[in-house]
């Protein structure tokens, strides 16, 4: 088994190198991998079918991983392992973990494509920003109102009494306390006190505020999720490793690495992007020892996942995993619209359709709006995308790719000029939490369009 | 095909060699420098930043560009007299302090040595006063700031009221961009520029420069 010790010390002593040849050779063995395994991108297939796709994919990601390693930002130096040690991780990293107490304790499994299972629903503003400690609290409380909501993304704080948190300082610290305070009270209130919390969290960036607020006092959890972020691409830091040592010496199993694949970037097109997708689990079970996984490759120009590359690299890279290993993998999505619009409901749609069918263990939804303005997130997207994500279980994946193709000229043209939508508080009471009409309407709408292409909501 | 023909499909291929090689044409043969970068090298940048917008290219070939454009130019700027060099402007640019993202700054700073900047990029995790003492340093125009978590965004208000505390606010164009930041955030904490993308950031950074040097 890697222990962090073994981590750290390849991070010492790999080999040295600079960040900028490190880029170049992450950019030059990708298009290698890609040519040796004739990896293509089939603009007319976002969801295909091709198991033979799936299992390249997934072998060029285990020789690409191979050869680069990741790079220690802080050491400028290259950890890397051997073929047996990616597979004995692989092997050894749990197939199930179990998250939430009392009556919402819930074990989440992996899938395979087309499988009947379940996805693990992971519910709420995915570390969208918002204004004020009373915002963050009712969207909190709605996001635990969910009942299929299996554990809870929550925003952002961005400021401490008036004052805006800054990376790394005392603000950061009294930040991530007031936020798991804040959200283990939002839980109380909707009589979900056992719902765990996966995304602690999103406004600690430094590992110091992360690890001053794992102290009892505060609510977090063992049975919360942890996410531990891998730098674009396939990089970590000291700071990072250090959230990680914490967590490992508490025992808690909820470590999830997360990594967003930047297309168009050192990944280059699609199937950069899906091959760096998959060796980030690589990266996950052997620099983190994560449990599990969450990916977001992200569109370098648009900030949002839900253009037909990146559901072909969400259905590929979910497919490659589900098929090659017991991993506990989950996508999150980020729209280019913003909430109670027609446009985001159309592209979480097809978000869920590139994720479920093709064996993503379940969801994490959403950063509407690209989850970068203050408020713009409600409990009706996410509620929206889990019901799809119900609906869709059990579909091949020829069918959604059917129903995609349909969803993708009702907004693709719209991404670069997407509508931002409204804030919480123009969509929902906020004293009773319930939506606007403009709101039920609009999400009545879509979800009967759906019903007429394919879909058969169940929840 | 004339020499500026070749040394803009230099740049458009993203070859250094080559892009050295005719350039140091263009010197021997006694051709005007400056005319090489205005109807060579950047005819190539141009094409090149519009197959970057549409995906054509991704960033290691828009870096590989980049690195053609600066060995060219290494080879011309020579040739011409100090008042005459047809530079765009200088920019400082970094990741603020707390963030260590750098595609996004990175795509930019290619694209703005591919249009004629002269640019210094400080990296990731960069203090306040070192983007301002950068900037003194070599006399830039514009300071970039690039953040790509909301969490470091204040960092950016920061640089700007660090630089009107020190009262120097003028002296600089301050633009702002990354993945969280909005126009609405920009205005909010008074910075002169905006740039969703790395293409519109270039094309606001030409508008800023092109105004001050007009009130001057």
């Amino acid at each position: 088994m890697i222990t962090l010790l073994d981590v750290v010390e390849r991070a010492l002593t790999g080999r040295s190198c600079y960040e900028r040849e490190y880029n170049n050779v992450f950019s030059s063995k990708l298009k290698e991998v890609i040519k040796e395994y004739g990896i293509k991108y089939d603009p007319n297939t976002p969801i295909p079918s091709d198991n033979t796709l799936a299992d390249d994919v997934f072998q060029a990601a285990l020789d690409f991983y191979l050869d680069v390693g990741t790079y220690c930002l802080d050491t400028g130096r290259i950890i890397k392992f051997n073929e047996s040690e990616i597979k004995d991780a692989l092997k050894t990293s749990p197939s199930q973990l179990l998250f939430g107490e009392g009556m919402d304790a819930k074990i989440m499994v992996p899938r395979t494509p087309e499988s009947k299972i379940s996805p693990w629903c992971f519910l709420g503003a995915g570390g969208a920003p918002v204004s004020s400690e009373e915002v963050f609290l009712k969207l909190v409380e709605g996001y635990a109102s969910i009942d299929i909501a299996n554990s809870i993304t929550t925003p952002a704080l961005t400021s401490v009494r008036g004052m805006r948190i800054r990376p790394g300082s005392p603000l950061e610290i009294l930040g991530t306390i007031r936020t798991i305070v804040l959200a283990r009270e939002a839980l109380r209130r909707a009589g979900r006190p056992g719902l765990p919390i996966m995304n602690a969290l999103a406004t600690a960036t430094a590992a110091v505020s992360l690890n001053t607020a794992l102290h009892p006092n505060y609510g977090l959890r063992e049975t919360d999720g942890y996410l531990i972020a891998i730098t674009a691409e396939l990089k970590t830091s000291f700071d990072l490793l250090n959230k990680v040592c914490a967590l490992q010496s508490l025992g808690y199993g909820g470590i999830c690495s997360e990594y967003g694949p930047v297309y168009g970037g050192y990944c280059g097109g699609p199937e950069g992007t899906v091959i760096a997708a998959v060796a980030g689990h690589f990266m996950g079970v052997l620099v983190y020892r994560a449990g599990w996984h969450l990916i977001f490759p992200i569109h370098i120009n648009y900030g949002c996942n839900s253009t037909p590359e990146l559901l072909w690299v969400t259905s590929v890279y979910a497919q490659a995993i589900s098929r090659n290993t017991h991993l506990l993998s989950l996508h999150l999505n980020y729209t280019a619209a913003g909430p109670c619009t027609e446009m985001c409901l159309y592209e979480i749609a097809a978000q869920r359709l590139a994720a479920i069918p093709s064996g993503a263990s379940g969801i994490e939804s959403l950063g509407a709006a690209k989850a970068t303005h203050e408020d713009y997130t409600t409990p009706m997207e996410p509620r929206f995308a889990a019901e799809v994500a119900h609906a869709i279980v059990g579909m091949r994946r020829s069918d959604a790719n059917e129903i995609v193709k349909k969803l993708l000229p009702k907004y693709t043209n719209k991404i670069a000029n997407p509508p931002l939508g409204f804030k919480y508080q123009e969509c929902y009471d906020t004293l009773t939490g319930k939506p606007s009409q403009r709101c039920l309407e609009i999400y009545s709408k879509v979800k009967k369009e759906l019903e007429d292409i394919g879909l058969e909501f169940k929840l | 095909m004339s020499e500026f023909k070749k040394l803009s499909e230099a740049i458009i291929a993203g070859d250094r060699e080559a892009a050295i090689k005719v350039a140091n044409e263009i010197v021997d043969k006694g051709l005007d420098a400056v005319e090489a970068i205005e109807k060579g090298l950047m005819v190539g940048a141009k094409e090149v930043g519009e197959k970057f917008d549409r995906l054509e290219i991704f960033l290691p070939e828009l870096m590989m560009s980049a690195d053609a454009m600066q060995a060219a130019l290494n080879v011309l700027l020579p040739q011409i007299p100090k008042g005459k060099i047809p530079r765009k402007g200088i920019v400082v640019c970094g990741t603020v302090k707390g963030d260590i993202h750098d595609i996004g700054k990175n795509v930019f700073a290619a694209m703005l040595r591919a249009n004629g900047f002269e640019v210094y990029d400080l990296g990731i995790d960069v203090p306040a006063s070192k983007f301002i003492e950068e900037a003194e340093k070599v006399g830039a125009d514009i300071i970039a700031l690039s953040a790509l978590m909301t969490s470091t965004m204040g960092e950016q208000k920061d640089v700007i009221d660090y630089l009107k505390a020190m009262g120097k606010r003028d002296k600089f164009i301050v633009m702002v961009g990354g993945g969280p930041v909005t126009r609405q955030w920009a205005e909010e904490i008074g910075a002169d520029g905006y740039g969703e993308t790395a293409s519109e950031g270039v094309k606001v950074a030409l508008k800023l420069i092109e105004e001050r040097r007009r009130v001057k």
